[in-house]
């Protein structure tokens, strides 16, 4: 969004242009807690895990920075209109991915429990293919907001409906093993832990394109449905 | 900033504090100059006539003897100039200026009259008196009276009374205009409870410098033959009989205090010199007195306005 | 015509259903020429509903000055001045532009409050009492009545209500500029015009006279023009973002703070103008 950059106070430019950047960049470190908790999970890799928890403070307090830049420009520019929407969007999207870097930590926690363990046969490969499907989700995401790309935004949020199916599978298979095998019920409680996870990052990367609506079009899209979206803001029948 | 800078500009200002100090002193040199002068001049006259004044050189006639001459007759006459002066010019001089102030069109007409009115100011005072000769004495027959010295002192002093009050009316911000008109005022409503009320001080102002001047003014005065030795006061405004307020000393011949010195003073004998010095005094002690209370009004006024 | 949006501000503090707004003025074509031939209001259609506050807001120049001022013709105090275009006023149906309306009508209808404070320098029962007279009220005991009514309006009465003959110079900025809109409301305008009424004043002072703007607004119409846009933003219930001259803008309050339509709108609000 060019007219960012044109504000008369340069400062009020940097400011606003180095939250943005902030978001990215904590969206980045998030994505990569995400990626490395997942091979930890897939490949048994405790110090991959454990190094990924403690990653975890990192998240945390980028939260805490971006939330304190965003106070002080509130009190200070009094932002207005499209200013006002991104600093509401941001302060609402670094919740999301603080929370996003929670699951990811919780991930890693099992796959060190799952260290130990005996490995099934396909090689945790359901949730692997859950995981890449979210992953790709938080990276449009991310994507979306940097463009400040409301179609994207939206495709993405359509995604989340797609992983949740995903997940229900996930869950009937695991389920089945459990069954099948009352010994792996320990493990597999792990298993189902990190796919419950997994979905939640789902949820939270759908939100984060909620907050890309409201920056863009001003209007709170949260708890409306993705047809009534699609037709009062994207301005076409759903389905299309 | 380091020690040569500091010095340097040390340096620059004792340069320009000389330069300082000489026109302050040039400027102390000038103006005692004036004062000294013009103190000279008053303990002159004062050194000179002091000794005559007192009751009787106010209540005697003038008397080919120096020592029972006195003003009685001058000074009434001055007053009664005066009053007219003041009766006639006031209104005149604080209607025209409203209108061109208030009411009149800003085209090139007014343009002229406005230049015109300040000229009128500089013309000299005898012109006003060979005006008042034809107009005022001849023309419309009111004789060489007080009625034609009062009006010709009152044209003299008509463009500073127009200056004074438009400058005060001018001098009412337009903020205080508009919130008049914006309460629903008339046009007249605000030049009455607001532009005029507040002009009072500068109009009265201009109205008692103007007659300072007019006090002193000579020339026009003797153009409409002011005499020069009347041994009697006009007849009293006031009568015993219906209809109880008389005008006619308005018609009656009249001398004032300039003229009454004029007199003195081309007189050979000594004591009449000490008369026309004694006289003197009064006159400026009345002027000053004039300026006096015109600061005075102004000081009260303005305490009450502030902009 | 325009189509007045719904007043959020009312409804959220009521909490009750919005009741249909009624109009106070409409503003027709409105065009406005100085005497140097420069076109300083073009084409302007704008509503003002009652008993709201409109804001004005723009650039310096936008006209929005201008603009107000034709609402109480104080254009016509200057010579060669012209205006093209109506304003009408509800429920009469008068066009106060109207070359037959005589100017003090209007005046007499609509109220005005400058920028800087000028209260007369006369006492404060006199300042407030000028409106009354002018209108040719005379009893002494009505005059105080409404004396004491207009100066509780304007949360002026507890301060002054023992001296009410100091003169009127004697208050601070705030309390002078309180004074004179008491003066301006004691003779029962319809519409209350506000030109930048706290640019001279503190921020207390400031938060005074827009909590008593809020307060007013039960009893008159409001228009305010202001630069402050923080100010418009929290005083106003609808409003018009005006630049060169032209109406860019007009709406709901919170809508145009948080979402204009217009890019001009958002541009200047965002401080990215210029």
């Amino acid at each position: 969004m060019d007219p960012m950059y044109t504000h008369i106070s340069q400062q009020y430019n940097a400011e606003l242009e180095d939250i943005r950047s902030k978001v990215l960049q904590m969206g980045g470190l998030v994505e990569q807690q995400i990626d490395q908790a997942l091979q930890a999970l897939v490949k048994g890799d405790v110090a991959l895990g454990e190094a990924v928890i403690m990653d975890d403070t990192k998240v945390n307090s980028m939260e805490v920075a971006i939330d304190e830049e965003c106070s002080q420009i509130i009190a200070r520019r009094q932002p207005a209109a499209s200013d006002l929407r991104l600093v509401m969007a941001v302060i609402k999207t670094i919740t999301d991915l603080e929370r996003i870097g929670d699951e990811a930590e919780k991930i890693a926690r099992m796959a060190v429990r799952l260290a130990g363990e005996e490995r099934p046969k396909n090689n945790y490969a359901e949730i692997h293919a859950l995981g890449m499907h979210v992953r790709t989700m938080v990276h449009n995401a991310l994507d979306a907001f940097a463009r400040v790309d409301i179609e994207a935004a939206f495709n993405v949020a359509r995604e989340d409906r797609k992983v949740d199916e995903q997940y229900e599978a996930v869950i009937r298979q695991l389920i089945t093993v459990m069954m099948e095998d009352p010994r792996t019920i320990s493990r597999v409680l792990n298993v189902i832990w990190a796919a419950r996870a997994l979905e939640r990052i789902g949820d939270h990367a759908s939100n984060l394109c909620e907050y890309i609506v409201y920056l863009v079009k001003g209007k709170d899209v949260r708890h409306t449905s993705l047809e009534q979206v699609e037709k009062e803001i994207l301005g076409r029948p759903s389905g299309s | 900033m380091d020690d040569t800078k500091v010095s340097e500009i040390r340096q620059m200002i004792i340069r320009h504090k000389r330069w300082d100090r000489l026109f302050a002193l040039l400027g102390l040199c000038a103006m005692i100059l004036g004062v000294l002068t013009l103190t000279v001049l008053f303990a002159d006259l004062l050194i000179d006539g002091a000794h005559r004044i007192g009751v009787d050189f106010f209540t005697s006639f003038p008397s080919r003897k120096p020592e029972s001459a006195g003003i009685l007759s001058a000074f009434v006459g001055t007053c009664l100039v005066m009053l007219v002066t003041v009766v006639t010019a006031v209104p005149l001089g604080v209607a025209a200026a409203v209108y061109l102030e208030e009411y009149a069109p800003r085209n090139w007409m007014t343009d002229l009259i406005e230049i015109n009115v300040s000229n009128l100011a500089g013309v000299p005072s005898i012109i006003y008196g060979l005006l008042a000769l034809g107009l005022f004495v001849y023309a419309l027959d009111f004789g060489q009276s007080i009625l034609s010295a009062g009006l010709t002192l009152a044209l003299l002093i008509l463009p500073m009374v127009i200056v004074a009050t438009r400058e005060s009316i001018r001098a009412v911000p337009g903020s205080i205009r508009e919130a008049a008109y914006a309460v629903g005022a008339t046009k007249w409503q605000t030049v009455s409870s607001h532009v005029l009320p507040y002009s009072t001080g500068g109009i009265l102002t201009g109205v008692i410098i103007g007659l300072a001047r007019a006090i002193g003014e000579t020339a026009p005065i003797i153009t409409i033959g002011a005499l020069t030795f009347i041994a009697f006061l006009p007849p009293a405004p006031i009568m015993a009989e219906a209809p109880f307020i008389s005008f006619e000393w308005l018609f009656a011949p009249f001398t004032v205090m300039p003229i009454q010195m004029f007199n003195w003073l081309s007189r050979p004998e000594e004591a009449f010199q000490s008369n026309a010095a004694a006289a003197g005094v009064i006159l400026i002690a009345m002027t000053l007195a004039m300026n006096a209370l015109a600061i005075w009004l102004r000081y009260r006024y303005r305490k009450r306005i502030k902009w | 015509m325009l189509n007045i949006p719904k007043a959020n501000l009312s409804t959220r503090n009521s909490g009750s259903s919005p009741e249909p707004t009624h109009l106070k003025a409409e503003v027709q074509q409105l065009n406005f020429y100085y005497s140097n031939g420069f076109h300083a209001l073009k084409n302007i259609n704008l509503a003002l509903a009652e008993h709201q506050a409109t804001a004005l807001i723009g650039p310096s120049g936008c006209g929005k000055s201008t603009f107000l001022r034709c609402f109480n013709r104080m254009h016509d105090l200057y010579p060669n001045n012209r205006y093209q275009g109506k304003i009408i006023m509800h429920p009469d149906n008068t066009d106060i532009l109207g070359p037959k309306v005589d100017p003090i009508e209007v005046r007499m209808r609509i109220s005005m409050v400058f920028q800087k404070p000028n209260p007369f320098p006369k006492s404060i029962y006199e300042n407030v009492a000028y409106g009354l007279r002018v209108r040719g009220l005379r009893r002494r005991s009505m005059i105080d009545d409404k004396v004491e009514q207009a100066l509780r309006s304007a949360a002026l009465w507890e301060e002054v209500k023992n001296r009410l003959n100091d003169l009127a110079f004697n208050l601070s900025g705030g309390q002078q500029q309180r004074l004179c809109i008491a003066r301006a409301l004691a003779t029962d305008p319809e519409i209350l015009l506000f030109d930048e009424p706290t640019s001279a004043l503190d921020p207390i002072a400031t938060a005074s006279i827009e909590e008593l703007i809020h307060e007013l607004k039960t009893k008159v119409t409001i228009l305010i023009v202001t630069h402050n846009m923080q100010q418009a933003a929290r005083v106003s219930d609808y409003t018009a973002f005006m630049h060169i001259g032209d109406l860019v803008e007009f709406g709901d309050t919170d809508q145009i703070f948080t979402n204009p339509r217009q890019k001009r709108t958002e541009d200047y609000i965002t401080g990215r103008y210029g």
